[in-house]
């Protein structure tokens, strides 16, 4: 082999294989007569409401004063108290000398809004985040209590790990939710990221495990013949050096609980995926909604995974 | 110093019983340096690592300046304080700068200050000739300079006595000599030390007396004179003319 091989014809065929797949699902699209509606996904993302003003009590409009494209109301109450409101320009509903009921609408505040995809994204971030955490402490205790010579805690450690690799992730939800969320009365978001947080920690577990028996023994043993006991050589010399070799697997468990996490949509938390079905619902953008959402999922895992590549390069100093 | 009585090590493991270290009795007096010879799989690694507990012993006692390791009450790594040992493999911690490995231990186990701790490992770098490097990370450093960053690294803590595990045998050749240097260095300033190797000419010009051992058992022992020139038992003699 010759290092010098030109790979653009590779490219070239890499992109024809592409482009005929595009092509063959445009055809088979156009053939059952879907009409694209891709105008109407921006608003899902972030749309501009009507907000309407009322009047706290009963009183009348004392005075209209317009400022440019925004209006200033005073307001006055039977009992003498004041207030002043400022309202679209154009959403004024209230002339001078009106007399309102409490309630009754003065005018319209356009404002920009988060719509569900934006706030279905924002709580997939935050339920992974919670769940990372948490998985990433149960994780590592799990996986030290693996490789004690405690024969209990290995145990118990063990069972965990088969147990939770043994089933799928959306019993163990429904288990989350529907059982021990019932014994104790959890609510549906801590059901939701316990659950995951205990499926993501066995997966760590084992992770944070092969990691530290990966380092050659001659670290624990030189770090022991030094006079340190085993938490301060656990600390200071087996962890920093395991954390190095388990951050490529481990930033992989969290890119993948992730994407879980779209499960916990079953148990009516509005996830990111939860969100798309429910935009669906009302309009009918079926392909255009989920096509949008694996795409949010698709920017969050690859940013992670830059992030990672990044802080894999700034650890390599010591090698 | 070291009184070692009727060591007996036994390794079980796939249905196979090894007496790595089979009723070795020794004494080992402050001051003294003591070279353990014999073949590979003698059991001289495993009897020196009994000596600083990284290997629990089967039967026998070890009493370490009048601590006896096989007592249960014995707080293990407090005598591991007083005893350094450097490997044959060096095992220097990779993600810590050469100062960062000689400093660590005196902070963490013997509680010193940061800058103490500095001023003691500059000092030994200085002595063991590897001051410039100490920013380096010990991937970045030849053999002889690991080892030699090793044998700090144990001094840092004081101990009163040093263990070497056949400290060049992963060294190249030329190397060699820098690692004996330090050491016959430590024993003409007094160190106690018990030294597995394969350096005949250092167990010669150095040692106080020479170990034999060979097949987990002490088999004889005597200053290098009389061990080099006019050994006892046939198996040391066949040793000897094997490697001489
Ligand atoms: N951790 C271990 N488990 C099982 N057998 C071992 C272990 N360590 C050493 N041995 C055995 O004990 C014997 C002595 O080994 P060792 O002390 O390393 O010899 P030496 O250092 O003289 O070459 C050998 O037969 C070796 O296979
Ligand atoms: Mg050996």
């Amino acid at each position: 082999m010759t290092t010098g091989k030109a790979v653009w014809p590779w490219k070239l065929l890499l992109a024809v294989i592409l482009i005929g797949m595009a092509a063959g699902v445009w055809g088979a699209v156009n053939r059952i007569d879907y009409t694209w509606r891709w105008n109407r996904v921006p608003q899902y993302f972030l749309y501009q409401g009507e907000d309407a003003v009322k009047i706290p009590f009963d009183g009348q409009i004392e005075k209209v004063s317009p400022m440019g494209d925004r209006v200033t109301v005073d307001l006055v109450a039977e009992s003498g108290d004041k207030q002043q409101v400022e309202v679209d320009a154009e959403g004024l509903q209230v002339a001078e000398g009106d007399e309102l009921f409490e309630g009754d609408t003065i005018g319209f505040n356009h404002a920009w809004h988060l719509g569900p995809l934006t706030m279905g994204l924002w709580t997939t971030l935050w339920l992974s985040a919670c769940a990372s955490i948490l998985a990433l402490v149960i994780g590592l205790l799990a996986g030290l209590a693996r490789i004690s010579q405690n024969y209990t805690l290995r145990g118990l450690a063990t069972i965990y790990v088969e147990f939770i690799r043994g089933t799928p992730l959306l019993v163990q939800i429904f288990i989350a939710y529907f059982f021990v969320g019932t014994v104790f009365n959890l609510s549906r978001n801590v059901a939701g990221i316990g659950a995951l947080a205990i499926f993501a920690g066995a997966y760590v577990a084992e992770i944070v495990r092969a990691g530290i028996q990966s380092i050659a023994r001659g670290q624990m043993e030189a770090a022991r013949s030094l006079g340190m006991n085993k938490f301060q050589a656990m600390v200071h010399i087996i962890l920093p050096q395991a954390f190095k070799r388990i951050l490529p697997p481990l930033a992989g468990q969290f890119i993948s609980l992730i994407k879980d996490s779209s499960l916990v949509s079953v148990i009516a938390i509005t996830d990111l995926t939860k969100s798309g079905r429910e935009i669906i619902t009302s309009t009918f953008a079926t392909f255009e909604i989920w096509l949008t959402v694996a795409a949010m999922y698709l920017v969050v895992t690859s940013l992670l995974s830059q992030l990672v590549f990044y802080m894999e390069r700034r650890l390599a100093v010591s090698d | 110093m070291i009184k070692a009585q009727n060591v007996t090590k036994i390794f079980t493991g796939r249905g196979q019983v090894v007496r790595a270290v089979d009723g070795v009795s020794a004494e080992i007096a402050r001051g003294e340096v003591v070279v353990v010879i014999g073949p590979s799989g003698s059991g001289k690694s495993t009897f020196l690592r009994c000596l600083n507990g990284l290997e629990q012993f089967d039967d026998g006692h070890i009493i370490i300046d009048g601590i006896d390791l096989a007592d249960r009450k014995t707080d293990i790594n407090k005598v591991r304080r007083e005893v350094g040992m450097v490997f044959q493999q060096f095992n220097l911690f990779p993600h810590k700068t050469v100062l960062d490995n000689v400093t660590l231990a005196q902070q963490v186990v013997r509680k010193r200050n940061r800058n103490d701790a500095e001023q003691k490992a500059r000092q030994l770098l200085t002595k063991v000739g590897i001051a410039e490097k100490e920013k380096e990370y010990p991937s970045r450093l030849s053999g002889g300079q690991q080892q030699r960053v090793a044998i700090a690294r144990a001094l840092a803590m004081d101990p009163k006595i040093m263990l070497f595990d056949e400290p060049t045998s992963a060294l190249d050749p030329e190397m060699v000599g820098e690692v004996l240097d330090v050491m016959k260095q430590l024993a003409r300033e007094g160190m106690t030390m018990v030294v597995v190797t394969h350096e005949m000419g250092f167990a010669r010009e150095v040692a106080d007396r020479v170990l034999f051992m060979d097949s987990g058992k002490l088999v004889e022992e005597g200053t290098p004179d009389q061990i080099f020139s006019n050994p006892q038992n046939e198996r040391t003699q066949l040793f000897l003319s094997q490697v001489l």
